[in-house]
């Protein structure tokens, strides 16, 4: 397993490089670069050469890859060619911001939908089965702008309960954080649940039909205890990926509710990135995005073969 | 308050409802019972609010100090700057005039008073400009503030190695003296009037000597910064040794919120104070609900369709001419822009630049027999227009104009592009575009940004030696009757043409307002019309009711 995990990394480092690569191409295969950007309607020729030497944009791409790559390996990201800001100081912020978020939704959504999805493959066709799938299926069918659209003219607009923005100020005491936090974290919850309660039930069921669960239903076991016991932990493996990927999700993906919320994270701030062709934020916002995928999906890995005696040991 | 489409005030009340609502205010009664009382009597929603606007404003003229103010702009990302030179959007300006101020500064009317110039005078053929500075005033880091900073900020607008954005503004100024320790001199390479005018817009907002780092913003302002966070917000405290009585807030807090519902949603449930641009279609939702209110100012801002001089079709003056017939003006400033705006008339001047607007000039209306005949004179028929939402409503208009193109025959295919990268991209670089320019201080600096034939902007690339040659000589004249028979030729050049020489190839249907919107408890809002919120001067002069 060791050499699993650590084939795993290398892979990973890999694949860090060639999407610093393909993204660093993409961005600059857009129109425009971020000096014509920055200066806009403003922009003339010599604005704009005296821009792009200020800058560094002068040089060559391939300079200004390498560059990038050898401050990155140093820990160096550099600073935003858009407004001069230190990259890390524009990060270090929203990174908090976004992990903030992200682990709340996931220490409330994970046991939640995972005890949802064993709760209705325990009494499958039963009404509680399926009020969990058509509420399920309704709440994947609806986007999620549409859902925090909502919950804003509902709770902020009409009642007032909630802010309709999502304010993290440090200055800000817990009572007016939770209240600040609520709004977001109701909707992603909301949003990555459905999918995990679905793919729970699913792949429990799955499980079901194997020839060991029909020898443990005819030993006698009762049905809960074969789930509990037998089935759930035979079913990991396929859970903890779906779980990985909800959670690298709201880490990049969540960016729609970030806007709706004016909530400060790095989806935003990529997206703001790559809108101006700020070549090293995007970089350094792409390089956290495809870590966080391939940190998550490494650990869903070794989780799955931990839950899995066949796994753990090979013959 | 004096709305652009001449809303009721409490003058227009005759003296009987008057002390009615002006008693009822005093004593406490609530905006909401007010309005009632005026609706009983036949006023409509929209006129009673102005009605106690207007009254709250005469009552409460004097402006308390305390409280915090929470703006949210439109947009703002990692690209926001505390440099004035780079400044780009309302979120910078507010900023730059939070912690910084100008050598002069703009009154609603466009003329100018001192700021940081105590005193400011031409030579008598308006060559030369002095400026005497005001003694006494402290940058936040406890420095004076002298002739050297001035010369230091003016330096970084011109040259080779100068990425401002104001730098063709000034680009007929040949050089900056310093006089003694207070006192500069501008030399100019020809006269101009409106110097004074021009340095009181944000981007000459004066900087220390030898700045060269804008993480942190040290000026001479009403507020000192004591956080930014591009993208996120930023935070600014009274400067208690302001030079003048000025900045009545204790705290500014400035943020964006890049979506329109969701920034409308937080004014409306009082998570902000101010707001950045407002949608046309949501003025009635806002008119409509207790506690907030527009903010709508008309100014010389337009919305434009490019069709460049250069290549087909805009070379043809007649399909140009199609395209102008076809424009239905007064449908756009109503059902597009409720009402907030003014109709065009294919030139940038409109009435918001007062005297040198030429009222003269007939205005081009809706006809389509005149448009069918050109476009057969013009042989054209189909064109693709590329549309990008410079500003909010410019698609509609294009859709509407498809739509009566399609009515002579044309067949105007809209293509719509993203708005990043467009003004690198697409914007006079394909045959038909759109454009949308802000309010500019003057006539002159409008048409010789945009119009002028060496404009590194102009639009269609279109070239006229007259118009240059008119831009030049009127800035030094003095007398009202010429200057306004001068901008008379001068727009009718862009918008009519003579025989030999073509008009510009600009499509200008109409003006917008800066609509904006605000919480009935900030005052001191002015009605600067350069820009959102009175031209982004409400940090100084804003103040709270409620405190």
């Amino acid at each position: 397993m060791q050499r699993m995990v650590i084939q795993r990394i290398l892979i990973g480092l890999v694949t860090l490089w060639v999407v610093s690569v393909l993204v660093f191409i993409m961005t600059s295969l857009l129109p425009g670069d971020v000096a014509s950007i920055v200066l806009g309607q403003a922009a003339t020729p010599e604005t704009l050469a005296a821009y792009r030497a200020a800058n560094g944009l002068d040089q060559p791409l391939i300079f200004q890859y390498f560059g990038w790559l050898a401050n990155m390996v140093t820990g160096d990201l550099g600073v935003s060619k858009a407004g001069g800001a230190k990259i890390y100081d524009l990060i270090a912020g929203r990174l908090g911001n976004t992990m903030f978020l992200a682990g709340l939704v996931a220490l409330i959504s994970v046991p939640l939908s995972v005890a949802l999805g064993l709760l209705a493959a325990m009494y499958p066709g039963t009404w509680i089965d399926r009020s969990l799938t058509f509420g399920t299926l309704a709440l994947i069918s609806v986007p999620d702008f549409f859902i925090a659209t909502f919950a804003v003219l509902i709770l902020a607009v009409q009642l007032g309960w909630l802010p309709a923005i999502a304010s993290v100020a440090p200055e800000n005491t817990f009572w007016q954080m939770a209240r600040g936090i609520a709004m977001p974290l109701i909707v992603l919850v909301i949003v990555v649940a459905a999918q995990m309660i679905r793919m729970t039930r699913a792949g429990i069921l799955n499980v079901m039909n194997s020839p060991y669960i029909e020898m443990a239903i005819l030993k006698g076991v009762r049905r809960k205890r074969i789930i509990l016991r037998h089935a759930f932990f035979n079913t990991i493996g396929p859970i903890v990926n779906v779980i990985a990927l909800n959670l690298a999700y709201l880490v990049s993906g969540v960016v729609i509710v970030e806007t709706i919320f004016a909530y400060p994270g790095l989806a935003k701030l990529m997206i703001d990135g790559v809108q101006t062709r700020d070549l090293p934020l995007v970089q350094a916002c792409a390089m956290i995005f495809c870590g966080t995928y391939v940190v998550l999906i490494i650990m869903a890995d070794v989780a799955a073969i931990l839950a899995n005696p066949r796994l753990r040991n090979p013959k | 308050m004096t709305d652009s489409r001449n809303l009721p005030t409490i003058d227009s009340l005759s003296g009987a409802d008057r002390e009615i609502v002006e008693t009822g205010l005093k004593r406490g009664a609530t905006r909401r019972e007010v309005m009632t009382w005026l609706m009983a009597s036949g006023a409509t929603i929209a006129a009673a609010g102005s009605i106690v606007s207007s009254a709250k404003t005469a009552l409460a003229a004097t402006p308390k100090k305390g409280g915090k103010l929470k703006f949210a702009s439109d947009l703002h990302g990692p690209s926001d700057t505390l440099d004035p030179g780079l400044n780009t959007s309302t979120i910078d300006y507010s900023r730059g005039r939070s912690v910084y101020n100008s050598l002069t500064q703009i009154n609603d009317d466009l003329s100018t008073r001192p700021e940081l110039a105590e005193e400011y005078s031409a030579n008598p053929d308006n060559t030369e400009w002095t400026f005497k500075l005001r003694k006494g005033v402290k940058f936040h880091d406890g420095s004076n503030f002298t002739a050297d900073d001035v010369i230091y900020t003016m330096s970084r607008h011109y040259g080779e190695k100068s990425t401002s954005k104001a730098k063709s503004l000034v680009a007929d100024v040949k050089e900056w003296k310093k006089v003694d320790s207070h006192t500069v001199k501008a030399i100019m390479k020809g006269p101009n009037a409106d110097l004074p005018v021009i340095l009181g817009t944000p981007h000459f907002k004066i900087i220390k000597d030898g700045t060269t780092e804008f993480q942190k913003a040290n000026g001479t302002g009403p507020y000192k910064m004591t956080e930014f966070n591009p993208g996120v917000r930023s935070i600014c405290v009274r400067n208690e040794h302001y030079w003048r009585d000025g900045g009545n807030v204790d705290l500014i807090e400035v943020t964006a919120i890049t979506d329109p519902v969701a920034r409308l949603s937080a004014l409306l449930s009082g998570d902000i104070d101010l707001m950045q641009g407002l949608n046309p279609k949501a003025i009635k939702k806002v008119e409509s609900t207790p506690g907030v209110g527009i903010w709508s100012v008309a100014s010389g801002a337009y919305f434009g369709i490019c069709a460049m001089t250069n290549t087909s079709p805009g070379n043809n003056r007649d399909f140009v001419l199609a395209l102008q017939h076809i424009q239905r003006r007064k449908k756009i400033v109503k059902s597009i822009l409720k009402g907030q705006g003014t109709v065009g008339n294919d030139h940038p001047i409109n009435i918001a630049y007062g005297a040198d607007h030429c009222s003269e000039l007939a205005q081009r209306t809706h006809d389509l027999d005149k448009a069918k005949f050109h476009l057969k004179k013009s042989g054209i028929t189909s064109a693709e227009l590329n549309v990008a939402e410079v500003a909010p409503g410019m698609t509609d208009i294009c859709l509407l104009a498809q739509r009566e193109a399609g009515k002579i025959g044309l067949d105007l295919k809209i293509k719509k592009v993203p708005n990043d990268g467009y003004w690198g991209a697409v914007w006079m670089k394909t045959p038909l575009n759109v454009v949308t320019w802000n309010m500019r201080p003057t006539a002159n600096v409008m048409m010789n940004l945009a119009f002028a034939p060496d404009a590194p902007w102009n639009d269609t690339l279109w070239k006229n030696e007259r118009l240059g040659k008119l831009l030049v000589e009127s800035r030094g004249v003095k007398d009202a009757a010429k200057r306004h028979e001068m901008y008379c030729e001068m727009q009718k050049i862009i918008s009519v043409g003579s025989d030999d020489h073509p008009p510009s190839g600009m499509v200008i249907p109409a003006h917008r307002n800066y609509v904006d919107a605000k919480s009935d408890k900030v005052e001191g809002i002015g009605r600067m019309p350069l820009g959102s919120l009175g031209g982004y001067e409400w940090p100084e002069f804003a103040w709270r009711t409620d405190v």
